[in-house]
């Protein structure tokens, strides 16, 4: 089984994803630090969030798939569970972030609009110990809800400004969305675990094709 | 944001505004030019400009008696900033 070279390619596009993660909450916060604009602290807690959790991800699955072997014991089972859910909390808890981001936003333009909270519903265990760290069923339903509220309104923003950057971002969104409905499919095939990755690696790299242009702005 | 009632400008907005006009006017201005370029009441306008020259982003010189306010490097690398900051911001849906 291939699978040392799959969890290395695993890793590698958590790391990077972390790595964009912190660079968009870096800017956010470059851009708070001269405005004092509310949303964009927002922004820098969500990505910085969303940024450790994906780093906690990659060291653990690097922990165990790495040092430690597939071959799971309770205890490491424990660990993994544990660490699954630590990292699932801390993305739940940044996509809450951006959801009241443009909860923010959008009551400035319209007053009233209702964010939709997501259902549990109960999903068979994946099969492979390190896919835990992926597959919590019920907060990937949650983090599902909170990330299509989040990309249906930077889609109605880039429907109203047309740039290439808020076209770039709901691309982003979009593509980190996609990432979760394929970790969300995880029983049905295990390979959707890297499918989902490089959803989830495209999405960070269109973040990053935006901070590029936008960096460029004055150069232009 | 496409709201058809007058907007609420922030403060940072209403400084940027200001900065840019100066720079539209070749990095130095009368109020008088600065008032239109901005949108402001001459009241306000004095109130921002006294904060601006108190911040360093502009200096206040004197041209045929007159009161002309000049950018400084500061003030000039204030409007760059903010056009990146307002690009990113607006990618997001947040309006300054």
């Amino acid at each position: 089984m291939t699978f040392p070279l799959l969890t290395l390619l695993a890793v590698i596009m958590e790391f990077i994803s972390s790595f964009i993660s912190f660079l968009v909450g870096y800017y956010a916060m470059k851009g708070y630090r001269k405005s004092s604009l509310r949303g964009l602290l927002l922004l820098y807690w969500g990505f910085t969030i969303l940024g450790v959790g994906i780093l906690l991800r990659g060291f653990t699955i690097t922990y165990v798939e790495i040092m430690v072997g597939h071959e799971g014991s309770k205890q490491l089972t424990a660990l993994i569970n544990l660490a699954g859910l630590i990292y699932s909390t801390t993305q739940v808890a940044a996509y809450a972030i951006f959801v009241a981001d443009y909860a923010l936003q959008s009551m400035r333009a319209t007053n009233e609009r209702n964010a939709l909270l997501g259902t549990t519903v109960a999903v068979g265990a994946a099969t492979f110990p390190v896919y835990r760290l992926f597959f919590i069923p019920w907060l990937e339903l949650l983090a599902i809800c909170m990330l299509s509220f989040v990309t249906v309104n930077a889609f109605i923003n880039w429907s109203i400004k047309k740039t290439s950057e808020s076209a770039l971002v709901v691309s982003g969104f979009g593509l980190i969305l996609l990432s979760h409905v394929f970790f969300l499919l995880l029983p049905l095939r295990e390979t959707l675990l890297f499918v989902g990755q490089a959803f989830q690696l495209a999405g960070f790299i269109c973040l990053v094709g935006m901070l590029a242009k936008v960096s460029r702005t004055n150069e232009q | 944001m496409n709201s058809e009632h007058k907007e609420y400008r922030s403060k940072t907005r209403i400084y940027a505004d200001i900065l840019n006009s100066i720079l539209k006017q070749g990095g130095k201005s009368r109020p008088t030019k600065i008032l239109y370029g901005a949108n402001l009441s001459y009241d306000r306008l004095t109130k921002h400009l006294d904060q601006l020259v108190e911040l360093g982003l502009v200096i206040e010189d004197k041209e045929d008696g007159e009161s002309v306010f000049k950018l400084t490097n500061k003030g000039r690398d204030f409007v760059l900033e903010f056009v990146k900051v307002e690009k990113f911001a607006e990618a997001f849906g947040i309006t300054i």
